[in-house]
């Protein structure tokens, strides 16, 4: 397609300078062009060096916003060292992480699990929300360990491991030692992984997972709150075994 | 409700009549309101509620939930205070009694065991979380349209749905009651099958760049963004309107899918609906470029061949075998003989609202439970990707994903802001 050079380096002037509540008309050029250069993996990378030089950039946090909105479309593996510098950067972090979760691919998997290492607090949940959003099985040793980690951290550790349905996953919520709201999330997520291998035909495996959850849980009184997850996990094994006797 | 849940309301009205003497119980024991008579089921029988997002629709929601004698209302949730005050307000003078709670945080309310089921009826970009925590918790869930923002979200919270057992509605009642018309002689057959059908909605929503402000003391603004990228407070941003060109959370993309899954949750509902493919996902969205001076447009096409048109431009003059609702959605059958099909209807009295309490009760699926729901709003959410990419898509319902197509694939979800997870 034919893109107006110059009309384009007037749009990335615009946006150098942008922040919310300016006029946004000249971003209209880029947003077009985003779109129109599919196929054409020269312009493509032409735009993704510009996006990526607004995230190296002093411009706006709105300006930088825009720039991962843009990269989370066309962004490829050469945009994930600027977007990963962002990661912990608590203003710019999540929006580091809308571009490289959809950017995915082993060097923004990577990226994210080495933040994790790194940064703390809620942009850490942050990092532990895109690899589960990525099913990153890569990331689980370190979810793994954040199980006996402070309350939030666990949680979100917990609930990821459920959304990577692997045999390593399985392990470690099987080993998790703890209790209360992590715990139920742990049983929650061994739920899931149950759910993920009943749909992938594995039923000894997910019957099997259920009932461990049951026997863990064990008779609970009616109004307890882990009365759910054994109901949730008896339906399991009756589901499961119902699919085992019609096959 | 299941012996388990009748079960575990009655006992928390016992637990709380132990643990807190007279303050919770006290009512209970005394009022006739409590005990019910001729019209109001004693209180260990009703439905205990609460409501979180509490505007516009929530606030209509509420006010169906309220006047139901099934339904003991306890609870509201909202980050503005104003609609916190009034929504507790309006459930403490239909009860004569300051008792009901206000909370900002929604998983405070959710944190309470004495509650059945909960509506919802913030933004969109909330739903996902706050149904999924729901199902964790116990609770049943009405949830206001369009039930999705992204296409990932569907089946996250079918999954939470179908592992807790819960009863999940999706919340539009127009498909049912506003399409009647429509709905009723397709069933009956009269055009035969149905093979193509035009809807009349605006499109997607936009981009917000509105200035900032300093955000007012009534308003938690962190929390009303939750899971949305990060963006300075505007009351034109989170304004509950119902506009879509602008000044309104419904117009942008960070917190809706503009008109198209708006009111497209209602005609794309009521379209469905009555072609009979709400157990169905479409395969395919086919992108016609503008020519003429027309616009571009946006179709779908279901596994059994039905089209759905969006905006296709000139197409609301019906001539048999046709059939239309206004200007908004048109049929077109082949006219061929067929058999009248039963129309499927809300259980209970009371509309959507009565059907929900009903299967909360009952424990069966609602009429517009929440994988009818999820379907239904897979038709816009594919419309909406096409005009964002300006080009055709072909969809895997089995592996939820787009036909080779990477590219796409990136529009089925967007990264949480933290501290949020799905």
């Amino acid at each position: 397609m034919a893109i107006d050079s110059k009309n384009l380096d007037d749009s990335f002037a615009a946006l150098a300078a942008f922040d919310w509540g300016k006029d946004a008309a000249p971003l209209a050029a880029i947003d077009a062009a985003v779109i129109a250069t599919r196929g054409d993996a020269a312009l493509r990378a032409d735009l993704e060096k510009r996006f990526g030089a607004v995230l190296s950039s002093a411009a706006s946090r709105a300006a930088k916003d825009y720039a991962c909105r843009k990269l989370s479309i066309i962004g490829t593996a050469a945009s994930v060292p600027v977007a990963a510098a962002l990661l912990s950067d608590a203003d710019n972090s999540h929006m580091a992480r809308y571009a490289l979760q959809r950017i995915g691919g082993p060097e923004a998997r990577t990226a994210l699990r080495k933040a994790l290492e790194s940064v703390g607090g809620e942009l850490a949940i942050g990092m532990i929300s895109s690899l589960a959003d990525l099913a990153d099985a890569g990331s689980v040793p370190q979810l793994a360990k954040l199980l006996t980690a402070d309350g939030p951290l666990a949680l979100a550790a917990a609930r990821a491991l459920g959304r990577i349905p692997t045999s390593e996953s399985a392990a470690a919520l099987a080993g998790a030692k703890v209790g209360g709201e992590v715990g139920r999330a742990v049983k929650d997520s061994q739920l899931s992984i149950a759910e993920s291998r009943l749909a992938a035909g594995d039923r000894a495996g997910a019957l099997a997972l259920y009932e461990a959850v049951s026997k863990e849980v064990g008779e609970v009184p009616a109004g307890h709150r882990d009365r759910d997850v054994r109901v949730a996990a008896i339906r399991g094994m009756v589901v499961t075994r119902d699919e085992t006797s019609s096959t | 409700m299941t012996p388990a849940a009748q079960t575990s309301r009655r006992d928390f009205l016992g637990k709380t009549a132990a643990a807190a003497g007279g303050i919770v119980a006290a009512p209970y024991v005394i009022t006739s309101k409590a005990l019910g008579d001729g019209l109001t089921p004693p209180a260990s029988d009703r439905i205990v509620m609460g409501g979180i997002g509490i505007g516009n629709m929530g606030a209509g929601d509420q006010n169906a939930f309220l006047g139901r004698p099934d339904v003991q209302y306890v609870a509201v949730c909202d980050v503005r205070r104003k609609w916190r005050d009034d929504a507790k307000n309006r459930v403490d003078g239909k009860y004569g009694t300051k008792d009901c709670a206000a909370y900002v945080d929604f998983r405070e309310l959710l944190a309470r065991d004495d509650i059945d089921a909960v509506h919802i009826a913030t933004p969109d970009h909330w739903h996902a979380i706050m149904t999924i925590a729901a199902c964790r918790t116990g609770k049943d869930v009405y949830l206001q349209k369009p039930e999705t923002l992204v296409l990932r979200d569907g089946p996250a919270m079918i999954a939470a749905a179908r592992r807790y057992g819960r009863v999940v509605s999706g919340g539009s009642q127009r498909v049912m009651e506003d399409y009647r018309g429509v709905v009723d002689p397709i069933w009956a057959g009269e055009i035969g099958n149905v093979k193509s059908i035009d809807i009349a909605v605006d499109g997607p929503s936009m981009s917000c760049y509105l200035p900032g402000q300093p955000a007012p003391d009534d308003i938690d603004w962190n929390l009303w963004l939750g899971p949305a990228p990060w963006q300075p407070y505007h009351p034109g941003r989170c304004d509950g309107n119902f506009g879509t060109k602008g000044n309104s959370w419904r117009s942008y993309f960070d917190f809706s899918g503009g008109s198209l899954t708006d009111w497209g949750a209602h005609h794309c509902g009521g379209a469905i609906f009555a072609a009979d493919l709400r157990e169905m996902q479409p395969e395919k969205a086919t992108w016609h470029p503008a020519e003429s001076g027309k616009p571009a447009w946006v179709s779908v096409t279901y596994p059994n061949g039905v089209e759905i048109h969006h905006n296709r431009p000139g197409q609301f003059q019906t001539v048999p075998p046709s059939l239309a609702h206004g200007n908004s959605i048109k049929f077109v059958g082949d006219g061929a003989a067929r058999a009248r099909k039963p129309v499927p209807s809300y259980r209970g009295q009371g509309g959507i609202y009565g059907d929900f309490i009903e299967c909360v009760k009952t424990r069966e699926r609602p009429f517009r439970d929440i994988e009818l729901a999820v379907n239904t709003m897979t038709a816009p959410h594919l419309i909406g990707i096409a005009y964002r990419l300006e080009r055709s898509l072909q969809w895997d319902r089995q592996a939820q994903k787009f036909l080779k197509d990477p590219e796409a694939d990136r529009f089925c979800d967007r990264a949480r802001r933290e501290p949020w997870i799905l």
